[in-house]
């Protein structure tokens, strides 16, 4: 408001119309609640329509509309949902605790290690999170079974198959996550290390890599969610062997194995899938948006 | 610097070595995994494969892809899908970030609650919405007062798969754009206010050029991800030719036709189509991520 009595050399503009500041703050919480509302409300159907039985739920739009039970979880657990959850937990999280390291070790070479061309290396990790999966499932598919005619391995339909292209297509992307993070580490705490008479491995290990553990969690976080997320190459190498089978393959051609219209057993296994990762979500909250946005936004 | 040069001791592994050993296993594993395939899908590409017959045949399996009509379809599929897809979720992640960005009440929950869309597995938000569209029990209809067929309808069933990914990823980049906006210094914004610029000249000329490099970024991840789509437009109408995105179309041909030759060359072509487009961007922005690394080093 000062900065309005300022301006007494310039030819004097209009006032302008001030709006009530109580109207701008209700307008402001509207808009929160519209932002609120367009993330929840798919769970809200989501949540009454599993809870819903019998005919209703398929002829009658009214999500409030009952009988309600829990019969479509029973039939769900019936059909070995709880296998496909356990599935998706191993191969998110062996795909996490093989990519993290591996990554890390990159990362931190890229960021402080006297390497040459490494500008076109960081440029090359960054070009290869653009990789699109889909390149992937016809050729490997092609060589997972000439590798199983010729040594009897078989990774069709196996945890294997799954991880080893996972950790291809997320290490790009984690590479480039911690090399961010370990570039913004100050090189000073490092030089001591090494004037103490640490060895550049032991300045690594004992005083780098645990500062950028906010990093690494980011980067495991990143890689642990498109494993859960992936749908493509699941269905595509482990498509209906409920030992294997994951999440997004169970959930998603759901629709294909019965007859009836399975629309409140789809709704239990989303519902029962959703719980975690939402707890997930809010709990390392933090994390996951310094990840997402390392390197968007500086620079 | 000058004593740290002499003081740094030549026992255990020099820092040259350690780089280079550091770095090997990512990029063989990325260069046997990834690299490795898309030569030989090229390869394979060039013969005719059914069942345990192989013939070479050129580039046939590359005239059949760009005469193909249902390949055609499924480039306009995901071009159309892309554009839209992209420009709605800029928009309306860009008034969610803007919202974010004013109100103090509340902001934490609504930052932790924009991840949870995001935070659901793609496949399970195609199952739910596309209940939502569907006829029986016509939820989508019985909102909006209407009589469609959504799935079996192309044109709607497109409207479906875009709003679909609209609602999961329009979040997200807020969240990218919400980073970007709290970068921009505020006192810019009473610099402008006291030579008397409104809220929407102040928007085109403060945060829209600051916010550059995070609209970039986010148009980049949303634009290659659009491309490679699989799962939104497979538990929609599956295999069908009206909604087949790129994808679709070429893992189609490993299952329900095999056909391992033209699904190779497919998928090289998808390949290559999704590259130049990522490559395009970065391009123009690169330099920027992959200097912020190189700068912070020195």
């Amino acid at each position: 408001m000062a900065a309005e009595t300022v301006r007494s050399g310039r030819p004097v503009r209009r006032p302008r119309r001030r709006i009530h500041p109580a109207v701008v703050g209700a307008l402001k919480l509207l808009g929160l609640a519209v932002v609120l509302l367009w993330c929840l409300f798919p769970f809200l159907w989501m949540g009454m329509t599993s809870l819903r039985s019998g005919s209703a739920a398929i002829t009658e739009p009214n999500i409030l509309q009952g009988p309600f039970d829990l019969s479509n979880y029973r039939e769900v657990f019936d059909q070995g949902f709880q296998f496909a959850l356990r599935n998706s937990l191993v191969v998110a999280s062996v795909t996490t605790l093989i990519c993290v390291p591996v990554a890390a070790l990159a990362g931190y070479a890229l960021a402080r290690l006297p390497l040459a061309g490494k500008f076109a290396l960081l440029a090359a990790t960054l070009v290869a999170t653009l990789f699109p999966p889909v390149a992937l499932v016809n050729p490997m598919y092609q060589m997972y079974l000439r590798l199983n005619e010729w040594t009897g391995i078989n990774l069709l339909n196996s945890y294997a198959g799954m991880i080893i292209p996972y950790v291809a297509l997320t290490l790009p992307l984690a590479i480039f996550i911690l090399a961010t993070f370990f570039a913004g580490i100050p090189r000073e705490i490092e030089e001591s290390a090494k004037v103490d008479g640490a060895t550049p491995f032991q300045a690594f290990l004992r005083v780098v890599a645990p500062l950028a553990a906010p990093g690494v969690g980011a980067a495991a976080i990143l890689t642990f969610v498109y494993a859960t997320n992936e749908f493509l190459l699941a269905f595509s190498f482990a498509p209906n062997d409920l030992n294997v089978q994951t999440v997004p393959v169970f959930v998603g051609t759901f629709q294909r194995v019965g007859y009836e219209n399975p629309i409140g057993q789809v709704m239990a296994a989303s519902v029962l899938v959703s719980i975690p990762l939402i707890l997930f979500a809010l709990l390392l909250q933090r994390r996951i948006v310094a990840g997402l946005t390392s390197g968007a936004v500086k620079g | 610097m000058a004593t740290t040069q002499r003081v740094r001791v030549t026992s255990g592994l020099g820092e040259r070595a350690m780089g280079r050993i550091f770095l090997a296993p990512s990029f063989a594993f990325m260069a046997l995994i990834a690299l490795f395939p898309v030569f030989y899908a090229i390869v394979i590409s060039l013969y005719d494969i059914r069942g345990f017959s192989q013939e070479f045949i050129g580039a046939d399996n590359y005239v059949r892809v760009i005469t193909d009509s249902g390949f055609l379809d499924a480039v306009w599929n995901t071009l159309v899908f892309t554009v839209a897809s992209v420009s709605l979720e800029f928009l309306i992640g860009m008034a969610f970030a803007l919202i974010m960005h004013q109100v103090f009440i509340g902001r934490g929950l609504t930052r932790a609650v924009i991840l949870i869309p995001w935070v659901i597995p793609t496949a399970v938000a195609a199952q739910v919405w596309r209940y939502m569209f569907d006829r029986n029990p016509g939820f989508v209809n019985s909102v909006l007062g209407t009589d469609i067929n959504w799935l079996r309808d192309p044109t709607w069933a497109m409207v479906g798969i875009i709003s679909a990914d609209v609602w999961k990823t329009a979040p997200f980049v807020a969240l990218l754009l919400l980073a970007g906006l709290q970068t921009i210094p505020k006192d810019y914004y009473e610099a402008a206010k006291v030579d008397g610029a409104n809220a929407l000249q102040r928007f085109w000329t403060i945060t829209l050029p600051l916010l550059r490099p995070a609209i970039v970024v986010a148009l980049l991840f949303r634009t290659v991800d659009a491309l490679r789509m699989f799962d939104f437009a497979y538990v929609f109408t599956g295999y069908s030719n009206s909604l087949a995105t790129l994808s679709v179309y070429a893992q189609r041909y490993l299952v329900r036709d095999p056909d391992l030759g033209y699904a190779n060359a497919l998928s090289t072509v998808t390949f290559v189509i999704v590259m130049v487009v990522g490559l395009l961007f970065i391009s123009r922005m690169g330099r920027h991520m992959v200097g912020d690394v190189a700068r912070k080093e020195k």
